[in-house]
């Protein structure tokens, strides 16, 4: 118990920080998602489950759920299998791959508020430059409303969300590719092991723990994109980009309803908890061993 | 190990308890502070800061020079201005002024800001104080709930498309009274490789060009009022109609190419350049485009969407940008002098023509071109925005997005129909 002591103040800034900034908020929005506060109010009312009920028979909400499933599917795709290609090819020591790595990772720095303008402007479907691109090279056919169209707006989104993180997943390969011992590859290769068979069956298995942590904070970070979708679409048009943190945010600060709000982000704790947990078990990280 | 579970335990109950019981305290020292709001007069002649936040990042330079004024007049008062983006205001504004340390005087947009700061008991009644007879009686209605003037709109904004009049004359377009002419005007510009109206459909134009578009469909200035109130439905023929209209303008090519995606920065810049005759957005505009391009003549134009011998109304103003004292401040007293110096004739004079914004006090001289062909209007008949009209933020929501519905190729009926079943859940019908 001494020991334990002695151990305390160590632990103690971190264990404050967490308590603070993360289980105060955690358990008050837990406790005004059983109210009707408006966020203003100095009184509010017990509502017991009716918020819940409300808020998982909401039409926006389930629009929100459903963009945000459409929205996380196709990040955790592009960013998982580009990030992998590309730390396949950079992940061997050579100055090259450094600047390489580097130069894929610069996105990740930028402010994503930043990226969000940048890329209105691009996306733009009268003077951004990507329709203007494919104007040059002849495939004006391929020309789009990118975020004016419901049908493509939200996955115009989740490209922006995947180029600018692919870098940061690439690194995290990197580092998994790199913790691989040689010697198990080499024995493989001399066993007569294709390129294919050594990727599936040596590679992939041995770097899960490095996919388990690309993917699951892929899906988490994808989740949560309202800066993005804040600043390119403000989940328009016509709620086809609506995700369930804009729908957060809109309840609170727009429509003053804090008791739904905090519902709707005890759902979305919920929602994460149970992917994540799946996720860890599907990838199996606890059987990696050399 | 067993111990530090229980020390965890002990933690969460703490700070469950902590999180149960912060509501309580702190409503009981907002109602000290709220008992103690008046003790402004006592404090007399003894150094006051005074608090003014607003979202008008644009009149900060004019401001300043005011708050200057009105500092060498009441030497012992200060005044310390915030600014914050506009969308940001609209959502953090509330939570900043809720205890009185911020916002002695704050501004309020009108509709879903106002409703809800006026439930919250945020406002300090400025009913009865003598400076609110400088303001023109029919223009500060939208600071008024029960009988009381709560807070008073000091910016007068007509939500009104803007055209560019060197090229209606240039092509010899009447300014149409009527939809039929209206529809003909746009076909003559269309004809000659313009765009006839230049809007930006991904963010304020449905809830810009939607006003007007309204007006004379459903002539009751409580419309929304009723759909809230469960008493019309979007579905009924006024709204449908409404959506047909804009349907109608974006299937004959008389929106620019892809008009549901496009911001406002590119549609100004489309007018500007006079390649669009005519912008969807509003009064607000027309400083800057003519900052862009100084040899733009502008002039304000209402979509008659009726016959001329139908039409009600000619256009829609807004009143905005609403001051009020805030009900928790400890100086109350001190922040109505100075609402009370801005609404002077003089001072809100300078304002306008420093900022090119109209203004709802009265005998006030403009002495710029744009606030000329503003002031133009204040003669006409015009209503009160009605989509400020909406108290329910997701109510405005819904009704703006299916605009967006109809111009991604939805029929006018299904958007209404969805928009509608939004609305009912909304009002929990």
């Amino acid at each position: 118990m001494k020991k334990h002591l002695r151990l305390l103040p160590f632990i103690l800034p971190g264990l404050v920080l967490y308590a603070v900034l993360f289980m105060y908020p955690t358990i008050s929005a837990l406790y005004y998602s059983f109210t009707n506060w408006d966020g203003l109010s100095p009184s509010y009312q017990y509502v017991g489950l009716q918020n819940y009920v409300k808020v998982s028979e909401d039409i926006i909400f389930r629009k929100s759920l459903g963009n945000n499933v459409k929205f996380m599917l196709t990040v955790v795709l592009i960013q998982t299998v580009v990030s992998l290609l590309l730390a396949l090819q950079i992940y061997k020591k050579s100055k090259l791959n450094v600047f390489l790595r580097a130069l894929y990772f610069l996105p990740t720095i930028l402010s994503s508020v930043s990226v969000g303008f940048i890329w209105t402007f691009i996306y733009d479907s009268n003077l951004g430059a990507l329709n203007k691109l494919l104007q040059i090279i002849g495939l004006e056919s391929l020309a789009q409303n990118w975020l004016g169209n419901p049908g493509i707006a939200i996955f115009s989104i989740a490209a922006v969300q995947a180029w600018a993180h692919i870098g940061q997943m690439a690194v995290l390969f990197v580092a998994g590719l790199q913790s691989i011992p040689a010697e198990i590859k080499e024995a493989a290769i001399l066993d007569g092991a294709s390129q294919t068979g050594l990727f599936f069956r040596i590679t992939w298995p041995l770097l899960a723990p490095a996919a388990a942590i690309v993917v699951s904070y892929t899906t988490i970070q994808s989740f949560k994109a309202f800066d993005l979708v804040f600043t390119m679409t403000g989940g328009g048009p016509n709620y086809a980009t609506e995700i369930l943190s804009t729908y957060i945010y809109s309840s609170a600060f727009l429509n003053y309803a804090f008791g739904k709000a905090a519902t709707a982000s005890v759902y979305f704790l919920l929602l994460i908890a149970v992917i994540t947990f799946l996720q860890f078990k599907l990838l199996r990280t606890d059987r990696v061993s050399y | 190990m067993r111990k530090w579970s229980w020390m965890t335990i002990l933690v969460a109950v703490m700070l469950l308890v902590s999180a149960c019981g912060s509501n309580s305290s702190g409503s009981q020292h907002n109602k000290q502070q709220s008992n103690g709001g008046n003790s402004g007069s006592e404090a007399e002649k003894q150094d006051v800061t005074l608090s003014f936040i607003h979202w008008r990042g644009e009149d900060v330079e004019v401001l300043d020079g005011i708050i200057a004024k009105f500092e060498q007049e009441y030497p012992y008062i200060h005044v310390e201005t915030q600014v914050f983006p506009s969308d940001q205001y609209q959502s953090t504004a509330q939570a900043k002024i809720a205890d009185g340390s911020v916002g002695d005087v704050f501004t309020v947009f009108p509709g879903a800001q106002f409703q809800a700061i006026a439930r919250a008991g945020l406002f300090t009644d400025l009913t009865g104080e003598s400076f609110v007879e400088h303001f023109e009686p029919n223009l500060i209605a939208a600071g008024q709930q029960d009988g009381k003037q709560f807070a008073l709109p000091y910016q007068l904004v007509y939500n009104i498309p803007i055209y560019n009049v060197a090229l209606f004359e240039q092509h010899q377009v009447e300014v149409p009274l009527d939809w039929d002419s209206f529809l003909a005007a746009l076909e003559v510009f269309k004809q000659a490789g313009l765009t006839p109206i230049a809007f930006p459909g991904a963010d304020i134009g449905p809830g810009q060009l939607m006003n007007s578009m309204v007006m004379n469909n459903a002539p009751d200035e409580d419309i929304f009022v009723k759909l809230e109130a469960g008493e019309a439905k979007l579905t009924d023929e006024w709204w449908v109609k409404t959506l047909a209209q804009f349907k109608e303008l974006n299937d004959k090519g008389y929106l620019q190419k892809d008009a549901v995606g496009a911001k406002q920065d590119s549609s100004i810049a489309l007018f500007v350049q006079e390649q669009a005759a005519i912008l969807g957005t509003g009064s607000f505009h027309l400083a800057s485009n003519k900052a862009s391009n100084p040899n733009l003549k502008q002039g304000l134009l209402a979509p008659i969407t009726v016959s001329a011998d139908e039409a009600v109304y000619e256009g829609i103003h807004t009143t905005t940008f609403m001051l009020a004292v805030n009900s928790k401040s400890k100086h109350t007293e001190e922040a109505k002098l100075f609402i009370e110096f801005l609404s002077r004739s003089d001072i809100a004079a300078e304002y306008a023509n420093g900022t090119g914004q109209n203004v709802t006090v009265k005998d006030v001289e403009y002495t710029s071109e744009e606030l000329q062909i503003v002031s133009e209007w204040t003669t006409k008949h015009t209503r009160f925005q009605p989509r400020f009209t909406i108290s329910n933020g997701e109510v405005q929501k819904a009704v703006t997005n299916s605009i967006q519905a109809v111009l991604s190729g939805v029929s006018a009926e299904q958007a209404a129909a969805e928009a509608q079943a939004i609305v009912e859940q909304q009002i929990g019908q």
